[in-house]
């Protein structure tokens, strides 16, 4: 779910780190609005590496695997640290290995790292009414995962469909759209299945961790 | 886990002793530039100034066929779907398959704009330590909190990935195998994402006590370790007007990826 660099116009890029600045801002004011931003910088950046070598892991989905996108878990772990964390990734992600790219960064951060933030605000409603329990947990982690994963998506297919540089016919457009969709079903649910599930894990190994950096 | 990203930044040549503030800024105009451009005549100066200005900072051919790996497989299935779907005048057909001009155009001008700005990006990454390049960046205004955090996440990214191969090893040794899908195989999959969590945000907390007794916090902010030249402002005024000429130069011929075949 990142876009190589030469396929979206100058605009549409430009946008791209307009919106990504913004967003930026703001979460780095929200940051900033603690008692002291510093403490959390270490573990927010760690998280951000081990969140970058987590992506590696492979989940078979026969006849091929799924790498995972984790951008709901880091939302949900990382608060608004998510969405420096997430562009900070995807700028490494771009340099060594040419995953995205350097015009089209503004871009991808929006598509992973605005789903993270609103992945953050539904996996703290888990504490309405004061109780956090293990199902409340997992169910919100899951909503997580699978909210920030399909918004993901959707941003992902609609901003390449509508900016490829000839005209595609309708036929074929709404057949890529459905083809795209249906491919990135499973992902979306292994995706909310892992953040559950990882969310239950630290709630009994580390409970800490979830009341956010 | 071997990153490679700073091998050829030892290399001399004018790139390698550019100021890397004026360098970030220069070669990421020019990039966005390249975005820009839709006339294949452009396309072709474009083509001949990457090829010139990667020939001028000597970084080997192998090092950018390396960074072409991944993205090939992207650029494949742009080459082998866009000609064919996209476009209404048919060039050639094969029973149902048919070339297509404005495919065929756009397959060209993608892939194109991709390499140039992919090869910009890799003599802007390559010619200078990351490490220098994040400092260069918190000196033209990225904020101290996302320097920081980018600092640390990449002090600290082959070491998780040295742990994250030893759980690994670990579980094959107990008899995990993952080659096939099942609930049970994605519940320990999860919590070796859960334990590579963990064993990060405890590591963190003795990183934090380190850095607060060095004085992280504390010390006066250090004087900028970048000292430009009038030779790094002269080369950052080129390389700016390059960018505005390409452009001008695409908007005067049209700024249409047909126009060469009008």
């Amino acid at each position: 779910m990142h876009i190589p660099d030469g396929i979206l116009p100058l605009s549409v890029t430009g946008s791209g780190y307009a919106a990504t600045t913004l967003t930026t801002w703001y979460s780095i004011r929200k940051i900033r609005q603690k008692e002291d931003p510093r403490q959390d910088i270490p573990k927010a950046s760690l998280l951000t590496a081990a969140f970058f070598i987590a992506s590696w892991i492979h989940i078979p989905v026969p006849p091929t695997s799924v790498h995972l996108v984790l951008n709901g878990l880091l939302g949900a772990l990382l608060g608004y640290y998510a969405f420096p964390a997430i562009l900070i990734g995807l700028f490494f992600q771009a340099i060594m290995f040419g995953h995205g790219g350097l015009t089209t960064l503004g871009v991808n951060a929006m598509i992973m790292g605005l789903p993270a933030l609103i992945a953050h605000h539904i996996f703290r409603l888990r504490k309405w009414r004061n109780s956090d329990g293990q199902k409340k947990t997992g169910a919100f982690g899951f909503l997580s995962g699978v909210v920030a994963t399909g918004i993901s998506v959707a941003m992902f297919v609609i901003i390449l469909l509508t900016n490829l540089p000839a005209e595609i016919n309708i036929v074929s457009e709404r057949t890529a759209v459905y083809a795209l969709a249906i491919a990135h079903i499973p992902v979306i649910f292994i995706e909310g299945t892992i953040t559950a599930l990882v969310t239950v894990f630290i709630r009994k190994v580390r409970p800490g961790i979830l009341d956010g950096v | 886990m071997n990153l490679g990203i700073d091998e050829y930044t030892d290399l001399d040549s004018p790139f390698h002793r550019w100021d890397p503030r004026y360098k970030i800024v220069g070669l990421i105009t020019l990039v966005f530039a390249f975005s820009f451009i839709r006339d294949l005549r452009m396309l072709l100066a474009v083509a001949v100034a990457t090829i010139t200005i990667y020939g001028i900072s000597r970084l080997p051919a192998g090092y950018i066929a390396k960074r072409f790996r991944y993205p090939s497989f992207f650029l494949l299935a742009i080459v082998l779907s866009l000609p064919f779907l996209s476009g209404e005048h048919v060039l050639m057909s094969l029973g149902p398959i048919a070339l297509r001009q404005e495919g065929l155009l756009a397959t060209i001008l993608i892939a194109t704009r991709f390499s140039c700005i992919l090869i910009v990006g890799m003599i802007l990454l390559g010619t200078t330590p990351l490490l220098t390049n994040i400092k260069a960046v918190r000196t033209i205004g990225l904020p101290d909190i996302m320097a920081d955090m980018a600092l640390l996440a990449f002090r600290y990214l082959q070491e998780i990935g040295r742990d994250l191969r030893n759980m690994q090893t670990s579980m094959r040794l107990r008899g995990f195998r993952d080659r096939r899908f099942s609930p049970r195989g994605l519940k320990t999959l999860a919590w070796l994402s859960g334990s590579l969590l963990i064993y990060s945000y405890e590591r963190s907390e003795s990183i934090y006590k380190a850095m607060v007794l060095r004085g992280y916090g504390q010390a006066p902010p250090r004087q900028s370790e970048f000292q430009a030249n009038k030779k790094d402002a002269l080369i950052l005024v080129a390389i700016i007007l390059a960018a505005a000429g390409f452009i001008i130069g695409d908007l005067m011929l049209g700024h249409s990826t047909s126009t060469l075949l009008q």
